[in-house]
């Protein structure tokens, strides 16, 4: 897989967008802007996804991730009292913290010089290169190609869901059905059950 | 400081991969740059999970750490997909599907915790009036 061109800067401007805001979502004081950056960080996630013509997902990522956990998060933050740690009271770390940054460099450098070797593993033979555009053509519906053409990404995944994955599919409607019970019922306050008893 | 270091890290990547092509080539992104793209905003969730003491961000950083597996899945999709014919000639039957289809529910895994966790957060700050980790140690021996 070689991006070529444009795609490769847009990929290296997201890939750089996406570790800073990661960052500042660790490091943010406030919780909201904490939730803010998070949300840069799942668009940029998305954009990259689209860059890897996985239309589909990227759409899931934007409607679940952005407009759903996203609006959770922001009123539970709203809900739960942050304003100690906001005027800078109290310590925003634990007392592990110098361990934590320790461990995730060391684990950083070890995968860095891990995969050095696998380098060249995965550079694709030549023929393999000149099917690349070929085989983005034959993703497409239509005759069409360029800009006007649609890809039909949304109906290979569909497609693949409910042929191949059927069962993982009504065990996750299942999980879905789960969790939004035991929501409602961690979160309800003793005057409501009260009120239900 | 951080994102130096990260952009350090990429360019030294890139100067790293093999020198015969020309040098605009080197930098064209591979699954190598893909993996250790997910790979760095993994261990950024990691830090944060381990680091912090508000247990909402705790939360915002498993999603982050979720959020690299599903960029990881994503790309060998990708190259699962643009290399079909090549592994078809070594007698490989690759489905390039399965990786997307593997995020989705990893979505669904994670939107199903998100809404878990919150409640549990929420009826946490209801008894104890606090949100910070260290100092819920009921279960702490």
């Amino acid at each position: 897989m070689k991006l070529q061109g444009w795609e490769a800067v847009i990929f290296y401007v997201l890939a750089v967008m996406t570790l800073v805001m990661g960052v500042l979502v660790v490091t943010a004081r406030v919780a909201v802007h904490s939730a803010l950056f998070l949300i840069s960080t799942l668009v940029n996630v998305a954009l990259l996804f689209i860059l890897l013509r996985s239309e589909f997902v990227a759409g899931v990522q934007i409607l679940v991730y952005v407009g759903g956990v996203m609006v959770l998060f922001l009123f539970v933050i709203m809900l739960v009292q942050t304003r100690a740690e906001e005027e800078s009271q109290v310590k925003l770390y634990t007392s592990q913290m110098g361990w934590a940054v320790g461990i995730a460099i060391m684990l950083a450098l070890s995968v860095f010089f891990a995969i050095q070797p696998a380098q060249g593993a995965f550079r694709p033979p030549d023929s393999v290169v000149a099917s690349q555009a070929a085989s983005d053509s034959g993703n497409l519906t239509g005759q069409r190609s360029g800009a006007g053409s649609t890809s039909s990404d949304t109906q290979n995944v569909g497609e693949a869901l409910y042929k191949q994955a059927a069962l993982p599919f009504e065990i996750a409607s299942l999980l879905l059905l789960v969790a939004i019970v035991g929501a409602v019922l961690l979160a309800r306050g003793t005057k409501q059950e009260k009120l239900h008893d | 400081m951080i994102s130096f270091a990260i952009g350090a890290l990429f360019s030294v990547t890139a100067l790293l991969q093999a020198t015969s092509e020309p040098f605009v080539k080197r930098f064209e992104p591979t699954p190598i740059n893909f993996i250790m793209l997910s790979f760095l905003l993994f261990v950024i969730g990691v830090a944060g999970v381990l680091s912090r003491r508000n247990i909402i961000i705790i939360f915002m950083s498993i999603e982050l750490i979720l959020n690299a597996v599903n960029l990881n899945l994503i790309a060998f999709s990708r190259y699962l997909q643009l290399n079909q014919a090549a592994f078809a000639a070594k007698g490989l039957e690759v489905n390039h599907l399965s990786g997307q289809v593997f995020t989705i529910f990893v979505i669904v895994v994670a939107a199903a915790e998100a809404a878990v966790g919150l409640g549990i957060v929420i009826s946490l700050f209801r008894n104890r009036e606090t949100v910070a980790i260290d100092e819920i140690d009921l279960l702490k021996w």
